[in-house]
């Protein structure tokens, strides 16, 4: 495990501190398409597309949309060219609970991230590039197009980038409302625009993508790292934060803190560092009773086993949760658990797309049953019956809406049983 | 060859298979709702869940590598598998629910899921008896129910279109009839409308659902949600006798089940045939099951008066016995010379008939057969809906039957002093008008009383495709047959051991009230009253089962050459080549 | 009432299907084309579009139907999607959801007498760090919401004050703040 961090030192680098640097001639003034135009030009840095997927293979930019996979090595599964259309589909759906961090590049530091996207277009031969953004986000959408627009016409995007010959286009795809287009095959399906279906894989996206084509799909701020990657190289980028964990990360924190908001900070911060000194501490002093680290999906961990927890892949695996979108909701000793866990319940049965059984179904009954428990009318015997359905929708699905509606409910109830239970009377028979 | 285990039992196989099918093409058995074999597999029901894994195999030596008890080592996939989209690969382990707890456990869960929104109306639901989802829940589902608060609720008896009523609580979102309008149909009417456990299939708003395929969708709904307007809630599917037959609506000649009770045809379904029409069959050719139950010539009738060239049978045609109206014929044959004697074949007729006429009028002397072909430009979709709207032309012209134009018919009828002709309307067709029957004494072997049939002097009642054994050759020269699914008069389930019988078939008497008399038609194949009438004239035919004709065809007739029964049964039908036709 | 396309609407269609290599992913822009247009996509919003893109009607509702923001019926001229998912639930999402129906004198998921005004509960927002909060005509955020901040913005809209995009600081990097003239 990494030591952390002198955090108040750190100096930003996806939303640096530079006043409106979401102005595209700001953006240059400071260095930037710089990477993009190394990247294209300077042949002997980088002879081929291969060596820039190996740069950033190598700087272990692990996936920040949730999955938490190595960037480079996803790249590296697109077949070899073969004349067709390629695609990159920049993930900006950002619609699990608690996460609210690609909004802020899309407003600060639009550049950044369409440099990203026009480098990864370039290391893996990428036709046109399509950004989609959660419908929600119509600001930030707005935002987004204006910053497209003016990279067009400076000649970043489009035909013959720079006079390399390398030529991508770039297209901003509004969502209109479905958690589950986050979901990367469901990302394709609302780009051909058809109900948000995920897809059954195999085929993957590399080798079968949008309109059957090789496509990867990339989060954003992922995205947006990989110009610092190509400018200062993948071993100082392995230097920040976390060693299995590498890089900047978005902290998104919400609750009952008392400076919640996006920070960046290294990966592999404390998580008690991140409440107590960097969001300021809990409300009214009052003591942590739970935290869910990385948006909504995530099983919560309890508030009293937080010390030496940090938010990295390994930490928090070992700690029984995961690093998902580094989305931390953060609970007080007055919040009802019960109702929590209803509440993530009844987004997850809200937002299942109805596609395949377990989940259509599954997700339903974990609300209704905690909807009962929450009215005082649940018996001890749903809380196993819960465990149960649970079990009987993980792996089982085609995505894995299923799983994140299934952990909250395993873990929220295990490690905070005996509210549950508080809430249920005692059972007088079994279940069938 | 590459080989997979599946349950202990190793099979080989070559090329790309899905394990679903391949294990269903074994005679084993998975369980499963959406997937189809003619349509994409969206693997959304989670129902044919199995474990699968892979034999390791040293990278090097590519021995396999073996544990401790010597047996070969399997890595198993982390996840159990949808076997309808699995790729079978070499080397692969696959275990069902045969040999698997897990796979057991994972089944009966997706069943348990899919049974909490699910009404539990089975006792009064059409597809009771014939449900997937009801079958499968008695074999691999869980034995009670652990859903205690409520269930969604949806819209239900929605006319989606004039044929098919969909209960949208039924309805487990397996998309078949989706993916039918998407990918088979191509009309692309339906939908699925909401999201999460409030989908639904659906047309768009005001839009019916008026595909000509529509009723197909009804077929392969594994569940009732969809069920025929027309056939709901008559009959239960286990008092109901499931027949081959054909479809003669046109001459694609689609393979369907004749669905009966109590000798009335109630539905027709698609039957299978990978070479004519796969799983599917047009709407239109459902609705025939009434030409089969309703308006049907039962015993012989005449005509008394001279009310000729009329069509008002009510008063003009009066019932008679066999025995007189074959006399009558007799002694109008033995009256008229040969030569103004017609003898008109039909399209509309089985090979048989046509065969049976040709022979008897060369037996007798008369000018051969000819027939006029039933053809409506544009009516073909390329699919299963044919110009040819009969469903025996070709087996006319492979039978070497004169093939005239409508003017040349009509032309034909007004020199005739007697017309003698198979089941056939060319009244209702427009070629000919009651009138033109003025003159000639016309004879029809006639199934239902058509235009033609009331503008007969003299009527013989045939029996109809549900009523007999005969062959029928369609569009592509492809000869197949049909069974008896109804009884006449004169035949008898019990004794006829091409038919079908049936728990009420069984179990009932003329004397119990489920048995009507009137159902059994009187009317005979065109071969036996034929054969009743050579008696008569002192010629020497006599056919008493179709079985004969073909027999007779199949070694004396070129085009027929080496057909039987059996042959077309084993075949899914024999393709008949045309060119033989000249020789 | 009749609905069309005007001829820069069509214009518009046209540029967005030159996006992508097929008709139908242009189904969801013309969609919010049409509803920003009509205001909602109805029944025979959606038989515009896909008579617009000659594709199946089936495929336009099915697709209007899956996606929440589309308003399948005409909705009233202000609508309040009020969040109340995890953090703005833990965070009074439900008070503000309550003030706003007793306020307005609607339950959510209803519009008021006069038209103005539909109330929804919705799901996160991705506004998690400003709750509670409400989006406006799936269109500007309005965060942390208190029932007097609550109060201001509908008397706001009462007259014809549109609520401003609130661009809110990164709290260790006050720059960020500074680019509230993007919009």
């Amino acid at each position: 495990m990494s030591t952390p961090l002198d955090w108040k030192g750190y100096e930003p680098v996806l939303i640096p501190k530079i006043s409106g640097l979401h102005q595209i001639d700001i953006y240059e003034k400071n260095g930037g398409y710089e990477s993009l135009r190394e990247v294209l030009l300077n042949k002997t840095k980088w002879p081929d597309a291969v060596s820039v997927v190996n740069e950033v293979k190598e700087a272990n930019i692990r996936g920040r949309g949730g999955a938490g996979f190595n960037a480079g090595l996803k790249w590296s599964f697109m077949p070899p060219v073969d004349g067709g259309p390629r695609y990159l589909a920049c993930n900006g759906d950002e619609s699990e609970p608690g996460t609210f961090k690609d909004r802020k590049i899309f407003e600060y530091n639009p550049h950044l991230f369409i440099e990203g996207a026009l480098i990864a277009a370039y290391a893996m031969s990428i036709s046109t590039v399509y950004v989609y953004i959660r419908g929600e986000y119509r600001s930030f959408i707005q935002m987004m197009e204006k910053a497209v627009s003016d990279a067009y016409a400076k000649g970043y995007i489009g035909k013959n980038i720079l006079g390399s010959g390398f030529s991508t286009e770039m297209v901003v795809h509004s969502g209109a409302g479905a958690y589950i287009c986050g979901e990367e095959t469901s990302l394709l399906e609302s780009l051909e625009g058809k109900r948000g279906y995920p897809r059954v894989k195999p085929p993957f996206p590399a080798q079968r993508g949008l309109w059957g084509r090789p496509t990867t799909i990339n989060n954003i701020e992922t995205l947006a790292n990989v110009p610092l990657v190509i400018k200062n190289g993948a071993s100082w980028f392995k230097t920040i934060g976390a060693e299995t964990h590498p890089g900047p990360v978005l902290y998104g924190i919400s609750g009952h803190v008392n400076r919640p908001g996006v920070y960046e900070l290294p990966s592999g911060m404390p998580i008690l560092t991140l409440i107590q000194d960097v969001a300021g501490g809990m409300r009214n002093g009052k003591r942590i009773k739970a935290v869910i680290p990385g948006g909504s999906s995530t099983p919560v961990l309890r508030g009293d086993a937080l010390e030496g927890v940090n938010m990295d892949a390994d930490s928090l695996r070992q700690a029984g949760s995961m690093m998902g979108t580094a989305g931390m909701v953060i609970m007080d000793e007055d919040t009802d658990m019960v109702e929590v866990l209803w509440r993530i319940s009844k987004f997850y049965h809200h937002e299942s797309c109805g596609q395949c059984t377990p989940c259509r179904e599954g997700t339903g009954w974990l609300e209704k049953i905690l909807d009962k428990i929450m009215h005082g009318d649940g018996e001890t015997r749903d809380l196993d019956l819960l465990l149960d359905v649970t079990t009987q929708m993980e792996g089982r699905t085609i995505c894995a809406l299923a799983d994140a509606a299934a952990w909250p409910v395993r873990y929220t109830i295990s490690r905070f049983r005996e509210e549950f239970e508080a809430r249920c009377r005692k059972s007088v028979y079994a279940l069938a | 060859m590459a080989e997979i285990i599946i349950d202990g039992i190793t099979y080989e196989f070559e090329g790309q298979h899905k394990l679903l099918q391949f294990i269903l093409d074994q005679g084993k058995e998975v369980p499963f709702f959406c997937y189809h074999p003619s349509m994409s597999a969206p693997a959304n029901c989670r129902q044919c869940m199995v474990k699968v894994g892979q034999y390791v195999k040293d990278r090097e030596t590519g021995a396999y590598q073996l544990d401790d008890q010597g047996n070969r080592e399997v890595r198993w996939f982390p996840k159990l598998q949808t076997s309808c989209t699995l790729d079978m690969t070499d080397g692969m382990v696959v275990h069902t629910q045969e040999t698997d707890t897990l796979v057991q456990r994972a089944q009966k869960d997706t069943l348990e899921f899919i049974l909490i929104n699910h009404p539990l109306d089975c006792p009064i639901c059409d597809q009771a008896g014939e449900c997937p989802l009801q079958i499968q829940t008695y074999k691999y589902g869980p034995e009670g129910s652990r859903f205690e608060v409520k269930k969604v609720h949806k819209p239900k008896r929605i006319e989606l279109g004039p044929r098919v009523i969909l209960d949208a609580e039924r309805c487990i979102n397996c998309t078949r009839c989706v993916r039918f309008t998407d990918e088979i149909s191509k009309t692309n009417q339906l939908t699925i409308t909401r999201r999460g456990d409030k989908n639904y299939p659906i047309t768009a708003p005001g839009e019916v659902f008026d595909d000509p395929y529509s009723m197909n969708t009804v077929d392969i709904c594994p569940v009732g949600a969809l069920t025929a307007a027309d056939f709901r809630f008559k009959a239960r599917v286990w008092e109901m006798n499931q027949t081959p037959g054909l479809d003669i609506t046109n001459g694609k000649g689609v393979n369907v089940d004749l669905w009966t009770r109590d000798n009335l045809v109630l539905r027709i379904t698609p039957r299978f045939n990978p070479d004519v029409n796969d799983h599917w069959m047009a709407d239109q050719g459902r609705d025939v099951y009434r030409l089969y139950n309703e308006n049907r010539v039962s015993r012989p009738s005449i005509r008394l008066e001279d009310t000729k060239g009329s069509m008002d049978d009510g008063v003009a045609q009066v019932k008679t016995s066999w025995t007189n109206a074959l006399d009558t014929l007799a002694e109008v044959l033995h009256e008229n010379k040969a030569s103004t004697i017609l003898t008109i074949g039909s399209p509309y007729a089985s090979v048989e008939e046509n065969y049976a006429l040709q022979k008897f009028s060369s037996l007798k002397g008369l000018p051969s057969p000819f027939f006029t072909p039933h053809i409506l430009e544009g009516s073909g979709d390329g699919f299963l809906l044919t110009d040819d709207q009969a469903p025996n032309t070709e087996g006319c012209r492979l039978l070497g039957l004169e093939e005239i134009d409508t003017e040349e018919y009509k032309k034909r009828i007004k020199g005739a002093s007697v017309v003698l002709m198979l089941n056939d309307d060319p009244i209702g067709r427009d070629i000919l008008k009651a009138s033109d029957f003025k003159k000639p004494f016309v004879v029809v072997f006639a199934t239902n009383h058509t235009d033609t049939a009331k503008a007969a002097d003299l009527l013989i009642p045939t029996t109809c495709a549900a009523e007999h054994t005969a062959s029928y050759v369609n569009v592509e020269g492809r000869i197949q047959r049909t069974f008896p699914a109804k009884e006449t008069r004169y035949t008898n389930r019990r004794l006829d051991l091409e038919m079908s019988e049936g728990r009420l078939d069984r179990y009932g008497t003329t004397f119990d009230n489920w048995v009507t008399e009137e159902n059994r038609i009187d009317c005979k194949p065109t071969w036996v009253s034929l054969s009743e009438l050579s008696q008569r004239l002192g010629i020497p035919f006599s056919f008493e089962h179709a079985r004969e004709l073909v027999a007779e065809l199949s070694s004396q007739h070129p085009a027929f050459e080496g057909i039987s029964f059996e042959k077309m049964d084993e075949e899914r039908g024999i393709l008949l080549r045309r060119a033989e036709l000249t020789t | 009432m009749e609905y069309s396309f005007s001829k820069d609407d069509l214009a518009k269609i046209d540029e967005i299907k030159s996006r992508y290599p097929e008709v139908m992913p242009a189904t969801l822009p013309v969609l919010w084309l049409a509803q920003d247009k009509f205001g909602h996509v109805n029944e025979e919003v959606q038989k515009l579009v896909a008579e617009t893109l000659d594709l199946p009607v089936s495929h336009v509702h099915g697709v209007a139907e899956f996606y929440t923001q589309y308003y399948k019926k005409e909705m009233g001229k202000f609508v309040l999607d009020v969040c109340t998912c995890l953090s703005c639930h833990i965070g009074g999402g439900y008070d503000i959801l309550k003030h706003l129906e007793k306020t307005l004198g609607i339950k959510a998921g209803g519009t008021t007498n006069d038209g103005l005004f539909s109330l929804q509960e919705v799901e996160c927002l991705g506004a998690c760090g400003y709750a509670p909060m409400m989006q406006i005509n799936n269109d500007v955020f309005v965060n942390h919401l208190t029932p007097e901040k609550t109060d201001q913005v509908v008397e706001g809209l009462r007259k014809g004050k549109y609520p401003e995009f609130e661009s809110i600081a990164m709290p260790l990097n006050p720059n960020t703040s500074a680019s509230k003239e993007t919009v």
